[in-house]
């Protein structure tokens, strides 16, 4: 027999909405489920009656969590802009050869630390992840270079390096699940083209890495701005399905940059294993939010049957 | 009855603002007092009413307040804005116009 709480709570399950705004809709979907059933039971239902009623007017819960999520999950231009300025950035460091330049990086990495946490610290806006996902890179970056040392230091440093990197990874994106799993696919979205673009240019060789990296230039600029182009469109559309369609395109589009750039130094095995990880960062947050869920819910169901 | 549907939806946004403007009412009450004033023709889906007072308050037309009621109980109440007040004003213009050449039309022809 569905309850008023039960069907606030499964609408709580499908809003993703910023907490102030959720709570709000619950605490008047209730009270509308509350008016509606006393108006029921005076006219002669039983009160569970009543209650079913009451829900079953009220609609589906994931189709009202729907309609309202999409009242509230279109950004701004100002704030598709913010979303998209740290890939812009990144785009424009490789488009005009700046990468050497110290005051360029240093200003990248000023406004990356900067607006992570400002963003941290005011509420987690839907502009944050993108920023957020720029923190995680250095730490990724360092442990593929790791590879780079001679003899057994590679795996010395590796063994102890790679579960301390997947440790912060994990957490931080477990704590971005807990606002909407797809900020976490926003956040991780950089890091497959990252990793791809490393793996592209010969590190062993440092002349040949730079002339590569000075002809492989425009394609980088190129996909970081595909990058800033699918942020942009994320904050805009309001559908949670378009949401994942953009950033599915964009991993598809991104491997096909790579693949353009002719002299990749990618193997079969790389691209398999890069398609797999774009994959994995797309849709991974999603399976962890429904475990978390699921798991949050396990003691909720306990709690309402001893209660009965 | 597809028809219909479409006319209530284009409709649906200046309904609720000519109601809040009226007097600040919270979702039941809306339902009810359009139910009341149509004279039972408009009945507006719940799920459908929430949406459309959120996607108004987003809008900044219409702004929502907690108000409570009793010791236990607290309702959402709307109140419009200056800025759907404006709306409100632009809407009721167009639609005046609009029925006004829609009954030239539509009314049979005398004399």
């Amino acid at each position: 027999m569905p309850t008023k709480l039960n069907y606030t709570d499964s609408l709580k399950n499908y809003l993703r909405l910023e907490p102030t705004i959720e709570s709000d809709v619950v605490r008047e979907l209730h009270a509308h489920l509350e008016d509606k059933s006393h108006e029921l039971i005076e006219s002669g239902l039983s009160e569970e009656e009543a209650t079913a009623t009451a829900t079953r007017l009220m609609g589906a819960p994931q189709l009202v969590a729907r309609q309202i999520y999409e009242v509230y999950s279109q950004g701004s231009w100002r704030q598709a802009f913010f979303a998209a300025l740290p890939h812009l950035l990144v785009a424009a460091l490789f488009a005009l050869h700046c990468w050497k330049n110290t005051l360029w990086l240093l200003g990248i990495l000023v406004a990356v630390v900067g607006s992570v946490i400002y963003g941290w610290f005011h509420s987690k806006p839907a502009w944050l992840f993108p920023w957020l996902g720029y923190c995680l890179i250095p730490v990724i970056a360092v442990g593929i270079l790791l590879i780079y040392l001679p003899g057994n230091w590679a795996w010395f440093a590796a063994t102890a390096y790679v579960p301390l990197a997947l440790l912060i990874i994990f957490s931080v994106t477990k704590q971005t699940i807990k606002k909407d799993w797809l900020f976490a696919s926003l956040m991780l979205l950089p890091i497959p083209t990252v990793l791809g673009w490393m793996l592209a240019l010969e590190f062993e060789d440092k002349l040949m890495w730079h002339e590569q990296l000075y002809e492989s230039a425009t394609l980088i600029a190129l996909s970081f701005a595909a990058l800033a182009l699918t942020v942009a469109t994320f904050i805009r559309i309001k559908q949670r399905w378009a949401k994942v369609g953009a950033l599915l395109t964009l991993d598809i589009l991104i491997l096909v940059i790579m693949a353009l750039g002719g002299k990749s130094a990618i193997s079969f095995g790389g691209w398999l294993f890069l398609i797999l990880l774009a994959l994995l960062l797309l849709l991974g947050p999603a399976i962890l939010d429904r475990r978390i869920r699921e798991a949050n819910q396990k003691p909720l169901k306990l709690s309402n049957k001893s209660t009965r | 009855m597809h028809y219909e549907r479409e006319l209530l939806k284009g409709s649906t946004d200046s309904l609720l603002l000519c109601l809040i403007n009226h007097q600040p009412m919270y979702g039941y009450q809306i339902i009810k007092e359009l139910q009341k004033r149509s004279n039972g023709y408009f009945q507006f889906k719940e799920g459908t009413l929430y949406p459309a007072l959120h996607r108004l308050e987003k809008a900044g037309l219409v702004q929502g307040k907690w108000q409570q009621l009793s010791s236990s109980q607290e309702r959402r109440y709307y109140y419009i804005t200056q800025k759907g007040q404006e709306a409100l004003a632009e809407r009721l213009a167009i639609w005046q116009d609009f029925s006004t050449a829609v009954a030239l039309i539509m009314q049979p022809v005398t004399g």
